[in-house]
């Protein structure tokens, strides 16, 4: 019994300490790595906060109506943008980089994943990015002619083209994540179905009068008197 | 730039006339009812004025299919009739060419100036052709001074209906005199004498295709000749009678062209407005006298009515432009009136701030030009109607006081437009609210010009 225990034991921690043996090293590295990197963007943040600080990206950002995409004061600033970026950015890569010195297939399998989805991940973010934008700009188009040519609820107009865009552009960036395409193809298709079906009732309910008196222009007036006379006769 | 498009009838005619001194220049797109008129006051005025110079009458026509140019060409002008106590020299030529480009005035005026040049002509003007009060002595008021003394640029004055004209007393007039220090009344009244240099100077410009193509072309050509140092007058013409338009009427594209024109300008002016300050009296050519006006019926509920919807509906685009103490002073006006308050009063101090923001966020937001430049239309009519409201029994003179009044406001917050300019952040300075009072000595004193 003991002599069973002892082995078991005795195979438990040999087995732990291949595993520490096996694992620690890359699992210290993997951290040193991480924090190696930790480090490195917080200097790479601190120095891009101090180099890019007066120059030109935050005209470029109100300019362009970026800023008031991102902050609705129209506040923010480009280098705590850039600088913010380059911090998490660092981060992934440090975080990639400790993962693959554990050296283990699930590390290797999710760090693949990760670098074969990075650019689609960045087209689609880049896509999604100018939706926006465009959603933001178009939508304040929409609302000023709305209001100058008198037309109701111009904010709800400028509202609904907000919207539109950006979920075109989500439909365009789910398509190239190859993330729930039939989904997000199918709401697409309804949406601008239904705002078909409502632009025609709209335009057919706007039109009904005007076509009725167009209608009722055309009736020659012998039918006219006909009908006069039917109703005399009723 | 691309280069101007002369018709091939135009050089035709340029090669067979040669030369000339004087280019009458009358833009026009369907103005066959007035514009006989005008070709009759051009005519009669260059044969009895300047009999001794060779001189062309160009009509620039837009395409009109109400027979313009026919009106144009086949209007009879007997020369007997006139009385005149010397024979001309030299025959008027008289041209009809359509222009071809951006649809609008300025396209127009480019061709009329291409020509001008093409001919060597000393002097060049050009008059509307929906004038109803043009006689022949416009013609001699306003091209006088540039043949004979020198002058580079003859602004028009004129006496209009105090309601007439509102883009000019709200904005471009107090705007254009306090950015460049002088006092050119009309600078966009549309009818304007000018130099052969000055031709020269504008033809040589990049920036036709813009909104100067279209209404922009009028404060374009005065702030090119008023920034430039070209020497500037103005003439006194009596009455300006035309085809007016109720303020509250569709204005918002021509609104949106003259002040995008003012503002674009603005940018490239900067350092010679910055530089100055207060106003100068500018040369006034011609005997001033009081004239009989043709009434106009102003809607003030309409433009109310806008103003308050805007409150309403635009705040978010006027927020990309406005200081936010001036967007709080101007929503608070527009829920005053929700509320079904009967006063209303857009103040000078805060219309003078509200054109200033809206011209700093034009420089620095470019790609928001347009959205913002049309969100101004409901704030324009707004200020009309409290101007509409206080001044509806005000006298003519009475009336040009007001306007004065409100000139020398925008000459005092010019350091606050400077400030947010040059800093870009929106910071308001602090300012002097002091208002110079109605018929006060001072005021009496700026208003007299020099008469030539």
């Amino acid at each position: 019994m003991l002599v069973t225990l002892q082995s078991i034991l005795e195979n438990t921690l040999a087995r732990l300490s291949y595993q520490i043996v096996t694992y620690l090293p890359g699992l210290l590295a993997g951290l040193t790595i991480l924090l190696f990197a930790y480090v490195i963007a917080r200097l790479g943040r601190w120095l891009i906060l101090r180099i890019f600080r007066g120059m030109a990206l935050d005209r470029f950002l109100q300019q362009s109506g970026l800023s008031t995409m991102f902050d609705r004061s129209g506040r923010v600033r480009a280098p705590r943008l850039v600088a913010e970026a380059v911090y998490w950015g660092t981060l992934l890569l440090g975080f990639l980089t400790g993962l693959s010195a554990l050296n283990t297939e699930l590390t290797s399998r999710i760090i693949q994943t990760v670098v074969s989805l990075f650019p689609k991940v960045v087209t689609a973010a880049v896509i999604v990015l100018a939706g926006l934008w465009l959603g933001q700009y178009l939508g304040r188009g929409a609302l000023v002619w709305a209001f100058n040519e008198g037309l109701p609820t111009p904010r709800r107009l400028a509202t609904a083209v907000r919207l539109i865009i950006p979920f075109i552009a989500v439909v365009v960036a789910a398509d190239q994540l190859d993330f729930a395409k039939n989904v997000f193809l199918a709401a697409f298709v309804i949406l601008v179905g239904g705002s078909v079906l409502a632009a025609s009732l709209a335009l057919g309910l706007q039109s009904r009068h005007w076509l009725h008196h167009y209608l009722h222009s055309q009736v020659p007036p012998v039918e006219d008197s006909l009908e006069r006379s039917l109703q005399d006769h009723l | 730039m691309s280069e101007i498009e002369v018709p091939d009838p135009a050089s035709q005619a340029v090669q067979n006339i040669h030369r000339a001194d004087i280019v009458v220049g009358i833009p026009s797109y369907n103005n066959v009812r007035t514009i006989r008129h005008v070709v009759q006051a051009a005519h009669a005025g260059l044969a009895k004025y300047f009999p001794q110079f060779a001189a062309v009458v160009i009509n620039s026509d837009g395409g009109s299919k109400d027979g313009t140019r026919e009106a144009v060409l086949s209007t009879r002008i007997e020369d007997a009739h006139l009385l005149l106590l010397s024979t001309p020299v030299f025959p008027v030529h008289r041209l009809s060419f359509p222009y071809h480009g951006v649809p609008g005035k300025g396209s127009a005026f480019r061709l009329i100036f291409k020509v001008a040049q093409m001919l060597h002509a000393k002097a060049c003007i050009v008059v509307d052709s929906d004038l109803r009060s043009i006689t022949p002595e416009w013609i001699d008021l306003l091209l006088r001074p540039v043949l004979l003394a020198n002058y580079d640029f003859t602004a028009p004055y004129y006496h209009r209906h105090k309601y007439d004209g509102t883009i000019t007393n709200s904005i471009v007039y107090p705007l254009t005199r306090s950015l460049y220090g002088l006092r050119v009344r009309q600078p966009i009244g549309g009818d304007f004498g000018m130099s052969a240099r000055l031709i020269a100077r504008y033809l040589e410009r990049n920036d036709w295709e813009t909104d100067v193509a279209r209404y922009g072309i009028d404060v374009w050509m005065t702030t090119i000749a008023v920034a430039e140092g070209f020497r500037v007058c103005q003439s006194f013409l009596g009455a300006k009678l035309h085809d007016a338009k109720d303020p509250g009427a569709d204005l918002s594209d021509m609104l949106h062209q003259v002040v995008g024109s003012v503002f674009t300008l603005m940018q490239e002016y900067e350092s010679v407005w910055q530089e100055r300050s207060g106003s100068d009296r500018v040369d006034l050519f011609g005997f001033r006298y009081d004239v009989g006006l043709d009434p106009m019926e102003v809607k003030v509920d309409r433009m109310l009515n806008a103003f308050r919807n805007g409150c309403q509906e635009l705040r978010e685009i006027w927020s990309l432009a406005l200081h936010p103490e001036t967007l709080s002073k101007v929503l608070e006006l527009g829920r005053d009136l929700s509320q079904g308050s009967t006063e209303f009063h857009l103040e000078d101090g805060l219309w003078v701030r509200l054109i200033y923001d809206f011209a700093c966020a034009h420089k620095a937001q470019p790609l928001e030009r347009g959205h913002l430049l049309r969100s101004l239309t409901p704030l324009y009519l707004g200020r009309v109607a409290s101007l509409v409201l206080e001044t509806q029994n005000f006298l003519a003179s009475e009336f040009e006081d007001r306007i004065e009044q409100l000139c020398l406001r925008f000459e005092q917050l010019k350091p606050y437009l400077i400030s947010r300019w040059t800093d870009g952040e929106g910071r308001p300075v602090s300012m002097s609210k002091e208002q110079v009072p109605i018929g006060s000595p001072e005021m009496e004193a700026q208003r007299k010009e020099i008469e030539v």
